[in-house]
This record gives structure tokens, C-alpha cells and sequence, in this order.
């Protein structure tokens, strides 16, 4: 009885071992920053608000508001399920629109109809083809590490599928 | 004694009252607060927009005082706030009466609280909001409430529970505010007497000035002028001869300042009338001060 169970706690060790082994190999595909624009954001209750609420998810690092900038400029910590999708609604439920967001994603880059596709592990980000010819010939498929413009969407209709206009290759 | 003496002393015990009712209205707002708070991020009196976040809680308390020429109300009221969406707030407010008029206009207090004894639970419905730039949107609300007097006898008319409906829209942006709106109380009638009615419109308009544009989490500072019409219906009692069915016309102007500073927020101003075309039974308005303090969980 004694051997079964220390069999039993053999294999878990091994599970846990190999489990972690992978997942140092593995590269996370996420976000890894966000300066989302607000509009309508116009008092402190307003921003504190908004900061608490974006405090309350997972995976943030630092999170901070500003009224005058019109923006919260938020960094992801690493290994985050965080998405752009809840980012936004977040502000949504805030009583905001959320805009456009200039982000950091490293994510895999494949082609899908002919469009360069940037996939994070929770969202996809359709890349504008109005990059300069330049960024566009470093853009190969595999894994890559961007910082781009989100395009905005309405507020009552994410999907989790994006539009970035691609401006720098890091 | 003699009754010039004794007048002397009613009036010097009417004094002492006095001074007794405001250190103790003085005293209960300073304490009260530091168990929980107090109210919007509008206007002070006059009928404002912005709804809460989903599932957000705002506590506040106020005190407020209406002079009249023949006596000055005190009172405490606490307003209890939750978000049920971005668009939809729930509110219940209750009074703690410290000094009661005999014959109190009827009026609304501040902007989601009533002026006298009533305790209220009322809806807000932002049902329009356009955010169309970094801190700027207009916005339209919708208020729809229901109040239960905590007093029986209001200007010796039986009081009854009342309803009231509201409707505003306004512009913010981190420079300027407006907002224009108008509302009515209509008060049922209770052992065949009946307040009257309370038709009113308001109209604010805000600045922040550049000196107080500091950003998030710096303190954040606005001024208001605030501007209400009130046109409060005649009361219906028993023994009366004829009723006419005629109305009063009031409309008050005064200045408000709001500070906010993170979750808190504290306003205070005073409306001052500038028409006062009374019914013969209405009584004569001096000035209306309020002062909030707001807490959002």
C-alpha cells in the first residue's frame, strides 16, 4: 500500500517536472502593453474608477490614468491571459468608449486569405498592408514581437479580431 | 415679568435654539462622514447626467439649509448610490431632520436628493451617451422615483408619498459643463388633503479652470453657476374655500464649487432668489446652502 502511494506521488512529480521543462521552452503569445485612448474620461472619480477597475484584472502589472492624456497606459505582466477585448470592455463598463490602443504584442505571425496574421493565445490581429515596404520584408512568419495601432471598433461589438497598422519591429 | 422681558427671553432662547441646531448640524456632517460618504461629480442643485460604472457604489452625505423669512431648516440626508450597469443607477436617499420648517416651500434639494423630510429611491437611465473626444460626451438621463414623508404634517397639510419624474442632458469635457433639465413632483393625496405639484427646470454650466487642470490622481477643482425654476402648485386641505389652482414662480441663481481627489468628492454652494412671484399662502425665500461629501467604493 505504502509503495502504490509513493508510485502515485512518483509519476506526479514527473508530470510537474516535464510540464515546467515545456513551458520554460514555450514563448507566451500575448499582449504585453497597452496605451489605450479613452474619450468621455473627464473627472478623477472618473479615473479612479477606471484604474480600479483595470486594477481588479489578472495578469497587470502596473496600471495608470490620465484625465488630460485621455489614455490608460497599462503593462502586462508576463505570461497574462489578458486580452484587448477585456481591456475594453472594461472601460465600456466604466461608463467610456474605448479607441484606439497603441500596444506591444509578440505573437506568431502567419498568412491567412493572403493576410499577415499576428495571433496572440486569445486574439487575432489582421496586419494593414500599409506598412513600408521596409517593415513589411522584416515581418516573417513565426514567432515576432510588434508594436502597433489597434484600430477601434464599436464598443458593443468586439470580437477579439483586430486591425493593427504595424509601426515599429522589436 | 413683564412682556417685553418675556420676548426678550423667548427671543434670546430662540437664539440659543439656533445656535444650538447649527453646532449640532455643524457637528453631525464633520462626524458622520468618517463612517462613509456622500454625491455626483455634477452640479450641486440642478439636475446632472453622469450614471455610475457597472456595479460602482457612491455613498454621500449632505447638509443642507433653507431660509425662509420666517425660519431656517437644517438637515442631514445621506444618499446611497449603486451602478447596476454603466446606464442604469439605482438611489436611496433619507433624511435626518434637525430643524424642520412649520411652512417649507416645496422645492427639490439637491440635484438627486429632496429638500425636506422624504425618504427616496429613484432610477437613473443614462438612455443616451456620446463620447466623442478625451474627456468630452454628451450625455442624456432619465430619473424616475418614489418617496414616503418621514413627517406627517407638512405646512399643516397632511403629506402624502409622492412620485417624481426627471429628464437632463448635458455636455462635459475637462474645460467646460452644461447641462439643462427639467422635472416634476406630483405628491398623492392623503385623508383628502394634498401638497401641490412641483413642475422645475435647472440649467448649470461649469469651468474648470487651467490651474486646476492637473492630471489624475492630482486634486481636480470646477466651479458652477447654477440656475433653478420652480413652480410649485397651491396645497388642497380641508375647510378650504376655493381652491384656485394657482401657482407660485420662483427662480434662483447662486454659485457651486466641486473638489474631487481620487474616490472622494466634496461640493458646497448657495442658491439665492432673484424672482419670487408668490401664491398668498407661499412663503418667502432667504437662500438655500448645501454642502456634500462623496465617497465612491
Amino acid at each position: 500500500m505504502e509503495t502504490n502511494f509513493k508510485t502515485k506521488e512518483m509519476k506526479k512529480i514527473t508530470l510537474i517536472t516535464i510540464v515546467a521543462i515545456l513551458g520554460t521552452f514555450s514563448s507566451y503569445a500575448q499582449l504585453q502593453k497597452v496605451d489605450q485612448e479613452v474619450f468621455g474620461m473627464d473627472c478623477a472619480p472618473c479615473a479612479y474608477g477606471l484604474e480600479r477597475g483595470l486594477k481588479k484584472m489578472d495578469g497587470l502589472q502596473d496600471v495608470r490614468v490620465s484625465l488630460n492624456d485621455g489614455k490608460a497606459y497599462l503593462e502586462l505582466s508576463e505570461n497574462n491571459g489578458l486580452s484587448l477585448t477585456k481591456i475594453q470592455e472594461e472601460v465600456k463598463t466604466n461608463g467610456f468608449s474605448a479607441q484606439k490602443a497603441e500596444v506591444v504584442i509578440e505573437g506568431k505571425l502567419n498568412t491567412e486569405n493572403g493576410t499577415p496574421q499576428l495571433k496572440t493565445d486569445t486574439e487575432t490581429y489582421n496586419i494593414m498592408n500599409d506598412a513600408s515596404d521596409d517593415l513589411s520584408s522584416k515581418l516573417k512568419p513565426g514567432t515576432v514581437k510588434v508594436k502597433g495601432i489597434v484600430q477601434d471598433e464599436e464598443d458593443g461589438s468586439l470580437s477579439g479580431t483586430w486591425k493593427i497598422r504595424v509601426i515599429e519591429i522589436l | 415679568m413683564d412682556r417685553c422681558g418675556t420676548l426678550q427671553e423667548n427671543g434670546s432662547l430662540k437664539s440659543k435654539d439656533m445656535n444650538k441646531n447649527i453646532s449640532l448640524f455643524v457637528f453631525l456632517f464633520l462626524v458622520i462622514p468618517i463612517y462613509g460618504i456622500a454625491q455626483g461629480h455634477g452640479p450641486l442643485y440642478g439636475l446632472q447626467t453622469p450614471t455610475l460604472a457597472k456595479g460602482g457604489v457612491d455613498l454621500n452625505v449632505a447638509g443642507m439649509s433653507l431660509s425662509t423669512e420666517d425660519d431656517t431648516s437644517y438637515m442631514l440626508r445621506y444618499l446611497f448610490s449603486y451602478g447596476i450597469t454603466e446606464d442604469l443607477q439605482v438611489n436611496l436617499t433619507t433624511p435626518t431632520m434637525i430643524q424642520r420648517l412649520d411652512n417649507a416651500p416645496r422645492t427639490r434639494g439637491n440635484s438627486n436628493m429632496p429638500a425636506n423630510g422624504d425618504i427616496e429611491a429613484s432610477l437613473w437611465y443614462r438612455f443616451f451617451s456620446n463620447a466623442f473626444g478625451v474627456g468630452k460626451r454628451f450625455e442624456s438621463t432619465a430619473i424616475l422615483g418614489v418617496s414616503a414623508p418621514t413627517d406627517n404634517i407638512r405646512g399643516q397639510v397632511n403629506v402624502g408619498n409622492s412620485i417624481h419624474g426627471a429628464i437632463s442632458t448635458g455636455y462635459a469635457s475637462r474645460t467646460w459643463y452644461a447641462w439643462l433639465g427639467g422635472g416634476y413632483q406630483y405628491y398623492l393625496e392623503r385623508d383628502n388633503e394634498q401638497l401641490g405639484d412641483l413642475p422645475y427646470a435647472s440649467a448649470v454650466v461649469g469651468y474648470r479652470p487651467n490651474i486646476f487642470m492637473g492630471d489624475y490622481p492630482k486634486p481636480d477643482w470646477r466651479v458652477f453657476v447654477e440656475s433653478v425654476a420652480e413652480f410649485p402648485g397651491d396645497n388642497q386641505y380641508l375647510g378650504q374655500q376655493d381652491f384656485t389652482d394657482s401657482r407660485s414662480k420662483k427662480v434662483l441663481i447662486g454659485p457651486s464649487f466641486l473638489g474631487l481627489y481620487g474616490a472622494w468628492g466634496i461640493s458646497f454652494g448657495a442658491l439665492f432668489p432673484v424672482v419670487q412671484d408668490l401664491t398668498p399662502s407661499a412663503v418667502k425665500e432667504k437662500y438655500r446652502v448645501s454642502v456634500n461629501l462623496s465617497y465612491w467604493l
